[in-house]
């Protein structure tokens, strides 16, 4: 971490989230992490590095291979008061605790009439781009922002990284964090002189423009950002990024100013963009926003295959800048 | 509160024209009750209302809008605003001001709806038809913000060129057409007063100021409906179908003798069968006989149509109209003519419905009466074929080595090749001359 005299620091995405853990164990003795090598390991992607050292093994709980199991256990200590913080090492491997999160963590508050709650996080990342092919390069976040009950947040940059981790671990509800393999490499500025939590349900704009508005989360964010930079520069289209940082909430209001602007929208995803967050995102645009339309909504997600792990065909499936570029420019009809 | 929206009153019609309300807004009316007038592609229409209460009128008179459109409401709730009621009915419900209630809560930036009487000209174009890039009888493609623009600047889409994809009006388009005409009134500043409707001839820039010519002053007249519909019908015929045309005489004399004796027969008041009447007649039962002469090529495939169904060309109020003779190859002579007559006073005076308009397998145009001797007609798409009957004159013939004067007259053949062809049309052509000389053949 490089720090400036005004306590800005730049640090990686990683670091923004072993921050935001290691401030909220510190703040709230209620707080511990689970997770299949957090610990000693220091966790498969580094995120919880020094934290086994510091904190020990009741806070910081290496778990079996057990999805299921563990989410579980955090459910039962979420429900009697503690706010367990658990990692699950890619989304991927989510699918054996689905029971667990949908049928479980999001229906408890319901299901006990609001007299229960369960201040539970999950903190996983999605992504693809490291040849780790079909099963293990998903992107599955619209399937739990489908599910009320649950919150979902995708931060893009180091700030949103650990400001979003914050507030999910002071929410009373179930929150899911989609981190990005992609992403925990990238730098950014954090000031680490405020609290710095971001509340959940706030888009933001990643970057200002005026003639088209790109609608993306987590690492995609990134990409749309370079597109805009080209926009610019190559076709002199200046493309307004927002980054939508919650799912679930959406803060469409955030999405609608912005088109309301630019008259024209392109949203971008990582996984299949079939029944997936752009599909909600286009969806509620052409509603709010359909006088404001000047062409219709485009999207962007992967291929809709399997990842193939061969590297050729991994980067032709990926929703990568050549073709949202291109997207764009249909967007904008040039 | 129901909503009277504009109706499908033919199977080709995209949008009708409101002639005239035949009830004041605010008046009672009453299921079955005609309360308007619509002018389609093909004819005008008195359309009825079809639930009981009071009439709010949306679609102002002279407003052209899409099947489906809202034209008017019928209902207790009217909403209110400033009356001209005529008293009997003023105190129930007033005429309203705004009849289209406000857009969903959830919208953010698009809060101010206008009322709908201000949409009905801008958003889907008024009557007037300049000559725009989007005229004539077509919906016009138009992005919603291209729409919402011009709806709230009073500017006619049809007067625009769109630039988006398949010609798609898009935002650029509308913005380029305000500063062109010098629009003082802000785009992103939607709570401005609509302006007044701007009268047709300063929303049609191009025609308004007319360059002296070595023509002339040019005046320009726009086309009706029927107008362009014709255009539009013709051109398509031309560009889209390989024809070609054969020939041949045919002797009258029979047909005269005929006639004659038909006209000595018939009884007070009775229509006498005219000589078209016998060629609609000779023309349904030689279609019976060829079967492609009464089809259509349509979609890479025959349509053969089990109706033989002539259609009628008759010159109407400064068009051209074409009505039907339905199952033309079962009704007797008699029965004809006086179809034929009705069918052409109805043209005449305009009340003409659209289902008599349709449904033709195949056309009769006759300018024999101009002393035209031939000519060619234009196919009328899909048909296969129409037939161009010129006038029955004294010709000088040889007949048996002899040469006599015989009453003669020419019929011209237009065909699609793609479903009649040469030695087809020209054996159909030569069953409907022997029927004419042979008349009786006729009373089958």
């Amino acid at each position: 971490m490089a720090t400036t005299e005004t306590g800005i620091e730049t640090m990686t995405y990683r670091e923004a989230l072993r921050l935001a853990l290691r401030e909220e164990l510190e703040r709230d003795p209620s707080v511990f992490l689970m997770g299949e090598e957090i610990g000693v390991f220091q966790g498969s992607y580094k995120v919880t590095a020094g934290l086994y050292d510091d904190f020990g093994p009741e806070r910081i709980m290496e778990t079996p291979i057990s999805e299921e199991g563990f989410v579980g256990a955090a459910v039962g200590a979420a429900m009697s008061g503690q706010r367990p913080v658990v990692e699950i090492m890619t989304i991927n491997f989510i699918l054996v605790a689905m029971d667990q999160v949908v049928n479980h963590a999001a229906k408890v508050r319901y299901m006990f009439g609001g007299k229960v709650g369960c201040p539970l996080v999950i903190r996983t990342p999605n992504g693809a781009g490291n040849q780790l092919t079909a099963q293990h390069s998903q992107s599955f976040e619209g399937w739990f922002a489908h599910v009320p009950g649950l919150k979902v947040v995708a931060p893009a940059t180091p700030a949103d990284a650990r400001g979003l981790l914050k507030s999910a671990i002071r929410d009373d509800d179930p929150v899911l964090v989609i981190e990005n393999l992609q992403l925990y490499k990238a730098k950014g500025e954090v000031d680490t002189s405020v609290d710095g939590a971001v509340e959940i349900g706030r888009a933001a704009i990643a970057r200002e423009g005026s003639d088209l508005t790109m609608v993306a989360h987590t690492f995609a964010v990134t990409r749309c950002l370079h597109v805009a930079e080209k926009l610019q520069a190559d076709h002199g289209i200046s493309a307004e990024v927002v980054d939508l940082r919650s799912l679930r909430p959406l803060d469409m209001e955030t999405v609608a100013a912005s088109v309301a602007k630019t008259n024209r929208a392109l949203c971008v995803e990582e996984g299949w963009a079939s029944y997936g967050v752009t599909a909600e995102v286009a969806s509620r645009i052409s509603l709010a926003c359909f006088d404001d339309l000047d062409a219709p909504v485009g999207r962007v997600g992967m291929a809709e295959v399997p990842m193939p792990y061969a590297k050729s065909l991994e980067d032709a499936a990926l929703p990568h800048e050549e073709k949202i570029l291109a997207a764009a420019l249909e967007v904008c009809g040039a | 509160m129901p909503e009277v929206v504009m109706p499908r009153l033919s199977d080709s019609m995209e949008e009708g024209t409101i002639l005239r309300w035949m009830v004041s807004d605010g008046d009672e009316v009453t299921r079955g009750q005609e309360i308007v007038e619509i002018e389609t592609d093909k004819a005008t229409m008195a359309y009825e209302a079809d639930a009981d209460g009071p009439l709010h009128i949306v679609a102002e008179e002279g407003a052209t809008l899409p099947i489906g459109a809202t034209i008017a409401t019928i209902g207790e709730a009217a909403p209110a605003g400033g009356g001209d009621g005529d008293g009997a009915s003023a105190g129930a419900a007033s005429p309203a001001a705004e009849p289209v209630a406000a857009a969903p809560a959830s919208a953010p930036a698009a809060a101010a709806e206008a009322p709908a009487a201000d949409r009905v000209p801008a958003g889907v174009g008024a009557a007037t038809n300049g000559a725009g890039g989007n005229g004539g009888g077509e919906r016009v493609k138009a992005s919603p913000i291209a729409r919402r623009l011009a709806r709230e600047n009073d500017l006619d889409l049809r007067q625009l060129t769109g630039s988006g994809p398949a010609g798609r009006i898009v935002k650029a388009d509308v913005m380029s057409a305000l500063e062109g005409r010098g629009a003082t009134a802000a785009p992103e500043a939607p709570a401005a007063a609509p302006v007044a409707p701007a009268p047709a001839a300063a929303a049609a820039p191009a025609a308004a100021e007319a360059p002296a010519t070595n023509k002339g002053e040019i005046t320009y007249e726009d086309l009706n409906r029927t107008q362009q519909v014709i255009a539009r019908r013709m051109a398509e015929s031309k560009a889209t179908v390989p024809e070609f045309t054969v020939s041949t005489d045919v002797d009258m004399e029979a047909a005269r003798e005929l006639r004659a004796q038909l006209k000595a027969a018939a009884a007070e008041g009775q229509p006498v069968p005219s000589f078209n009447d016998m060629v609609v007649k000779a023309s349904a039962l030689a279609l019976r006989e060829y079967p492609r002469a009464n089809g259509s090529y349509k979609d890479g495939r025959f349509e053969l149509h089990s109706r033989v169904n002539v259609g009628v060309a008759v010159a109407g109020d400064d068009a051209l109209i074409v009505p039907t003779v339905f199952d033309a190859d079962t009704r007797s002579l008699g029965d004809i003519a006086r179809t034929t007559r009705e069918l052409a006073a109805s043209v005449r005076e305009g009340t003409i419905r659209p289902p008599e308009l349709s449904g033709g397998t195949f056309t009769v145009s006759n300018l024999g009466m101009f002393g035209v001797t031939h000519f060619t007609a234009v196919i009328n798409v899909p048909q296969a074929a129409i037939l161009a009957v010129g006038a029955i004159e004294p010709r000088a013939v040889v007949r048996d080595g002899e040469l006599v004067a015989r009453h003669t007259m020419t019929i011209t053949l237009t065909c699609d090749h793609r479903i009649l062809y040469g030695a087809d049309a020209a054996q159909f052509l030569a069953r409907i001359r022997e029927l004419l000389e042979n008349p009786l053949q006729l009373a089958f």
